[in-house]
């Protein structure tokens, strides 16, 4: 294959979906670039591993829809929230057009497993020339959705979740139990503290085993959730001095399932990283099969296991394999992979770029519409309001770009943009405020 | 065969009493279980319903124990969430240490529902006998549900709409063209959201004297106003002191005449609007709000008849609304005329 990717991502999980993304194209020798818009709290060694597989750009949206070496891409791939996948693909779409410049095919996926609110995250992606869903299980959903609708042609592709490279397997593993945290599930602070105790409980009664929590983020990172209290301190409000072999580790998780005979998890994606690195996974079933938890999703795995009545650690290295059928059902299958994708894609070069997807419907609705310039300097306002500086001129920027020679937008963003906070304060009582 | 439906919601009591009338229709005797809580709800009702005089009240945690459960054929469970289990659990318990065979136990979703929303609402059910859905596309959701877990084989029956009335309640005869605006609870979820949208109603009505706009709670509101939360049109309607002549606030108990009457019906995702679309009423499901989970839009994604307010004007377009996607209302659950015999017949085969 001689294809040249771009990924676009910035929060922390999507540019791990994008690393994911890239280190299995790069076995293929498809070249892969990656964009991390800039974004507070986007953990360094997050970019520092992508560094390790190819460029990293650290474009605004705005740039990188300037950026002349645009062209040179095949296709486009987009890991961003809802509002702003649909944002990249109108704006792309326009920037293009006006500038007459090629239309490459853009895709678009999930970062790991999607646990609830699949349909409205449909809703954001339609349009797009291809979806990445993980399985036959997201396939089904995607069709029962679709259709008898006007959008029952979508093209969509599975890549699966297989996110390692095969080959990174060690088979010196130590006595280790990793539990992969996640930040809102569970969301109770109660059900987080009674998590924790259960962990500790049972790293008191195995001894001869180390429990390491890895947290979802560090204190100082963000993620797509807001974090109300850090895992860390839910530990110090539980359980005050935990046993000796219970700790928190940093250490990227790849690293540590590398080495770990278990990883435990309520309903993280990182149970299929544990496959991959031949670590077992196990899911913790304390809190039963619960939509809020995720925990439907693994119902059929044969992985679930109660903690709280193991007797120790060992007992839950006796949980059997995971179900293959179950496997196959939501994508952890070679047939489910990043070479569907890339086939895809590499059949769309060079043919004729087919007319983008008519998205406007009568009696339909779908949150990807077009966007309406005055809707994004209303929300702007908003921002303003709710002093929300950053989302401002991000929104400020894209509805510049769709109109370049509206001078108030022009004006009210100059204003934003000043760093003196006094300054800024007169020159947006000043500055033309959008009236609708 | 002998039926009890058992009940402990207000919402749960009302599908009970639909659900009751149309098995009766087919043959069955059914009495009606009912928990303390509701016995305000009983005198109230929503008009044409009324519990019978022979509800029985009762805790339906006692109920499951009860020799009174031995004694149908079969119960229909439609208790909160919480309670569904333990009911299960009790009430296989009593029949166990009574040496007697335990009572075939139904449930299902109270209303036609997608997604998170379909799961949230079937896991506590798993483990019944039979599961009732609407329609096909909630069984095809339940099979994914199911698939490969040790509730793979549960039993289930698409029966239709069997908690909304689908059949027309008298004649709609008025004199001036009304539109219902069906109005949910906390949704949309913000004060100022509703303010907004209370706004556009209100310019909607002054622009169209001739037609009268009714906002038409599908829930309870409290009894005092004083109490009424901003998050509803009927807070903003009595805080605005000059309310348009033609934009009035409904009852709760007069919603099902109240929707025959409409001449157009306009909501967000109430459930009464798939009322309102298979009496054939033009409607529209607001469009404003995109498809979000927690607005239950996904529900109506497929409806093809989602439109934003200001496509709705002048009214009369509304009269020239086009029909909802019928594979979309099918698969719901309007294609099943038979659901009490289908429900009556699986019945038969468990209680055998």
């Amino acid at each position: 294959m001689s294809l040249n990717l771009l990924l676009v991502a910035d929060s922390d999980s999507q540019l791990l979906a994008c690393q994911a993304l890239a280190r299995c194209a790069e076995e293929q020798r498809v070249r892969v670039t990656v964009n991390a818009v800039p974004r507070d709290g986007t953990p360094a060694r997050v970019i520092e591993a992508l560094r390790r597989v190819g460029p990293v750009w650290n474009l605004s949206m705005r740039h990188l829809l300037a950026e002349s070496r645009l062209s040179n891409f095949d296709a486009i791939g987009v890991y961003l929230t809802g509002s702003k996948l649909a944002e990249f693909r109108s704006l792309y779409r326009t920037s293009r057009r006006q500038q007459r410049l090629p239309v490459r095919p853009l895709f678009c996926g999930f970062n790991g497993v999607v646990l609830e609110r699949f349909e409205e995250a449909i809703a954001w992606r339609l349009g797009y020339d291809l979806i990445c869903l993980n399985g036959p299980r997201d396939q089904a959903r995607l069709e029962l959705m679709l259709r008898h609708t006007p959008f029952a042609a979508q093209r969509t592709v599975l890549t699966g979740l297989g996110r390692n490279p095969a080959g990174a397997a060690l088979t010196e593993r130590r006595n280790r139990l990793v539990f992969a945290e996640q930040v809102v599930m569970p969301a109770d602070a109660a059900e987080r503290r009674r998590m924790v105790r259960i962990l500790a409980a049972l790293a008191r009664r195995s001894p001869d085993w180390e429990v390491l929590i890895r947290p979802r983020v560090a204190p100082h990172e963000t993620t797509f959730h807001a974090v109300r209290t850090h895992i860390s301190q839910t530990l110090l409000d539980a359980v005050g001095t935990p046993p000796a072999n219970l700790k928190l580790s940093y250490e990227p998780l790849a690293e540590l399932l590398g080495g770990a005979r278990l990883l435990v998890t309520v309903s993280s994606t990182a149970l299929f990283d544990a496959l991959d690195l031949g670590c077992k996974p196990v899911v913790m079933a304390d809190f039963g099969l619960r939509q809020d938890l995720g925990t439907p999703f693994f119902a059929a795995s044969g992985l679930l296991c109660q903690l709280e009545g193991a007797a120790d650690i060992d007992s839950l290295a006796e949980v059997p394999e995971p179900d293959p059928d179950w496997l196959r059902w939501v994508g952890y299958h070679p047939d489910c992979s990043t070479h569907n994708l890339l086939a895809a894609l590499q059949e769309q070069t060079g043919t004729k770029q087919p007319a983008p997807a008519q998205l406007e419907h009568p009696g339909y609705v779908i949150n990807a519409g077009e966007l309406a310039n005055n809707q994004l300097r209303r929300a702007a306002e908003a921002a303003i309001r709710r002093r929300d500086r950053q989302e401002a001129i991000r929104l400020l920027e894209v509805a510049q770009l769709q109109r370049p020679d509206n001078r108030n937008i022009g004006r009210r963003l100059a204003a934003l943009r000043l760093r003196n906070p006094l300054v800024r304060f007169l020159a947006l009582l000043v500055s033309p405020r959008f009236r609708p | 065969m002998r039926l009890a439906l058992i009940s402990d919601t207000a919402q749960a009591l009302q599908a009970c009493l639909r659900l009751a009338q149309a098995l009766r229709g087919v043959g069955a005797e059914v009495a009606l279980i009912t928990a303390p809580e509701l016995v305000p709800s009983l005198s109230e009702g929503i008009w044409p319903l009324r519990a019978p005089q022979a509800t029985l009240v009762l805790d339906p945690l006692a109920a499951a124990a009860s020799e009174l459960l031995g004694q149908v054929d079969a119960a229909g469970v439609f208790l909160a969430s919480p309670r569904l289990q333990p009911f299960l659990h009790s009430q296989r318990q009593a029949a166990r240490l009574r040496r007697h065979r335990s009572t075939p136990l139904f449930t299902g979703p109270l209303l036609p529902m997608t997604g998170d929303a379909l799961s949230a609402d079937l896991l506590p059910r798993l483990g019944y006998d039979l599961l009732c859905l609407p329609g096909d596309a909630q069984v095809e959701e339940l099979s994914w549900l199911i698939r490969g877990t040790a509730h793979e084989r549960q039993a289930h029956e698409a029966i239709g709409l069997w908690s909304l009335p689908t059949r027309p309640i008298g004649h709609g005869e008025v004199r001036e063209p009304l539109l219902v605006v069906l109005e949910q609870e906390r949704i949309p979820a913000s004060a100022r959201d509703t303010a907004l949208l209370y706004s556009r109603l209100r310019s909607l009505a002054l622009a169209s004297p001739s037609w009268q706009v009714r906002l038409q709670p599908d829930h309870p509101l409290p009894a005092d106003p004083r109490e009424w939360s901003e998050i509803s049109l009927a807070w903003h309607h009595q805080q605005d002191d000059r309310p348009p002549q033609n934009l009035q606030l409904g009852q709760l108990a007069d919603l099902p005449f109240c929707l025959m009457q409409a001449s157009a019906c306009l909501g967000i995702s109430s459930p009464w609007l798939l009322s309102a679309m298979v009496w054939g009423k033009p409607t529209v499901v607001l469009g404003e709000y995109g498809i979000r989970t927690e607005f239950n839009s996904p529900l109506f994604f497929a409806s093809g008849v989602m439109r934003r307010l200001a496509d709705c004007q002048p009214l009369e377009e509304l009269l020239q609304a086009p029909a909802p996607n019928a594979h979309w209302l099918e698969g719901l659950g309007w294609g099943i005329a038979d659901g009490p015999q289908r429900l009556l017949r699986r019945l038969q085969e468990l209680a055998r």
